[in-house]
């Protein structure tokens, strides 16, 4: 889409349909005044040569050695002004342990909550995607609720600290509701396939309601931020797309779903990558309610073996491993969108 | 017209979900009963050593885990531990996330929000202090300068107390108190206060940087269980079990606050 976006819009008879069979490469569908269909490449843009890569030159060097001058004095001064005695053994025990009963590895306490953390991740992402998208969709509609719902829902999330929604949410909207569905006793009077079904997708059973207010109140506040990115997405696409869609006569709803949310959520990737790399860092705020996630469990392996900052270094680590998994996804999906082009 | 119609009825049914909501939270009875419903007694508590903290294996031990499953057995009924920050425990009992928090300091401030039972342990707030920078300091007089920093975990009573008696000091709290005590051990704050043994146990383990200015409890402090307002039946039940369970709760306080011999079962040090 980036690279023909130009000429997309200034002749605005192009029309980029996806969808029915061929999902992933688009075919452009240019109207002829026949009504006859012919499928071509997009014209390709002609860029300027790029500029060459250049090593490194002289002032480089001079910064890179300023930079390595910091580090060695902020080091310098951790090994003589930071008294602590590093103790890492002590820490490995609460990753996994050896079960005394049948002396096989178990997961112990940092790597239960790195599951919860990960299944927060992945239902939360799912999840603020299609809040996102509802929402995007009812703020860029021609009717004024939705128009106003979408907004309203941007403007208080947005403007206030997400602490402060968390708190807001889990004490005053979920536990006024989750009790009136009982999802604790309907959970305890489940059967042992069902149990054990919802412990690989949930974790324990007795943690799910608090689980399950934790992930909607995770997606509901980054859900607003989503609905913008979407929104930009959806406005990012040349009206001359919409209007070439009706002339073809497809309804709106097809003309939605083939022709500007491909392109929409295609233009928005990037910030969207960055929005859940957010949603997973941010995962550690649900700790607050006793979410029993990799901060919360962290600070509860910290309290016991009062090894602080062994834990939390490690806990960084172990974020840092799932948030740069996750951008390195993201970068391979926005290649492939680019790819579909060429 | 048609598009206000359905307009109008999104509004109505949004209005009754709003008009729902507080029926819920009232359909409740007393605690007690609610419990033995149940069959089971949800306690809620922070992880604090060594009233609750976290063995080798990943289980819960400390005295008030000794506490929760002896009361439960004498009731008949399973424990369901339930884990919180600390920050949340009393909202999270005020918004029936469980029946009771064990273990908690009765001060004014918490008694406008909670009810508690007759105390059944008593802790006292100690300090320790930097070697590096307080000990030329005069204790508690010396301690009351701007110049002075003390440092508490946020939300326990010993941050209240050092707001009260040192009101020139500067205060910094901090999320965890083995936080708290690297401050005074790097030098950066000159005080620590927690609950005992802790000061005691942080001491020894560094000699060369910690002492104490006095080794004399700085105030005590009265734990109870705390449980929702107005429910006297359940005060007096918990009442006459602690009243009950006199000599089993001092033997129990000792072996956690006078003695390291369950410092095992933690990780080693």
């Amino acid at each position: 889409m980036v690279q023909d976006a130009g000429l997309g819009r200034e002749s605005g008879c192009e029309l980029i349909v996806e969808g029915s069979g061929q999902a992933v490469i688009p075919a452009t569908l240019t109207l002829m005044p026949v009504g006859a269909r012919k499928y071509m490449k997009p014209t390709e843009l002609r860029a300027p040569p790029p500029r060459p890569r250049r090593g490194f030159t002289r002032v480089d060097t001079v910064l890179a050695a300023l930079l390595a001058a910091l580090a060695g004095i902020v080091l310098w001064r951790l090994h003589t002004d930071f008294d602590y005695r590093w103790n890492w053994s002590a820490v490995l025990p609460f990753v996994f342990k050896i079960d005394p009963v049948s002396g096989r590895l178990q997961p112990n306490l940092i790597a239960s909550g790195v599951m919860t953390t990960l299944r927060l991740a992945v239902y939360g992402i799912a999840l603020s995607s299609l809040i996102g998208v509802a929402m995007g969709l009812a703020r860029t509609s021609n009717r004024l609720l939705p128009r106003l719902i979408g907004g309203t829902y941007v403007m208080l999330i947005r403007n206030i600290p997400p602490v402060v929604f968390v708190f807001i949410f889990v004490y005053f909207i979920a536990s006024q509701i989750t009790p009136a569905l009982g999802i604790s006793e309907r959970v305890q009077s489940a059967g042992p396939t069902t149990k054990w079904l919802l412990s690989i997708l949930f974790g324990d059973p007795k943690q799910i309601e608090n689980f399950t207010v934790g992930l909607i109140c995770l997606s509901v506040f980054t859900g607003a931020y989503v609905t913008e990115i979407v929104r930009a997405g959806l406005q990012s696409v040349a009206k001359s797309q919409i209007e070439a869609g009706d002339s073809l006569g497809l309804t709106r709803t097809d003309t939605l779903r083939f022709v500007v949310l491909p392109q929409a959520l295609r233009n928005v990737l990037p910030p969207m990558a960055g929005q859940f790399i957010q949603l997973i860092k941010d995962s550690s705020l649900v700790s607050l309610v006793s979410i029993q996630e990799l901060s919360f469990m962290a600070q509860d392996v910290q309290v016991a073996t009062q090894r602080v900052f062994e834990v939390l270094l490690f806990a960084a680590a172990i974020y840092f491993v799932i948030c740069f998994s996750l951008s390195q996804l993201f970068a391979r999906l926005e290649r492939r969108a680019a790819d579909a082009y060429r | 017209m048609n598009i206000a119609r359905r307009q109008l009825a999104g509004l109505a049914l949004l209005l009754a979900g709003l008009m729902i909501m507080p029926v819920a939270v009232n359909a409740q009875g007393s605690t007690i009963d609610a419990i033995k419903k149940r069959g089971k007694i949800q306690v809620g508590f922070g992880s604090f050593v060594p009233w609750a903290m976290r063995d080798k294996q990943g289980n819960w031990i400390g005295f008030e885990i000794d506490v929760t499953s002896k009361l439960a057995k004498d009731m008949g009924v399973e424990v369901d531990l339930m884990p919180t920050a600390w920050d949340a425990v009393i909202p999270s009992l005020l918004a029936g996330k469980f029946d009771a928090i064990f273990g908690m300091t009765v001060t004014d401030a918490r008694k406008e929000q909670v009810d508690f039972t007759e105390a059944y342990s008593q802790s006292g707030q100690g300090v320790a202090a930097s070697k590096q920078i307080a000990s030329g300091l005069k204790w508690p007089e010396g301690y009351n300068d701007a110049k002075v920093t003390f440092a508490c975990r946020r939300g326990i009573a010993a941050c209240k107390v050092i707001e009260e008696r040192w009101p020139k000091a500067t205060l910094r709290q901090f999320d965890d108190d083995a936080i708290a005590f690297q401050e005074v051990i790097n030098g950066n704050a000159h005080a620590v206060m927690s609950s005992e043994p802790k000061p005691t146990f942080f001491t020894l383990q560094n000699q060369d940087k910690l002492f104490r200015p006095t080794t004399d409890y700085v105030t005590t402090g009265m734990e109870g269980f705390a449980i929702k307002k107005g429910n006297p039946e359940t005060i007096a039940y918990f009442n006459d079990w602690i009243a009950n369970n006199k000599d089993w709760l001092k033997e129990r306080h000792n072996y956690w606050f006078k003695t390291r011999d369950w410092a095992e079962k933690v990780a080693a040090n």
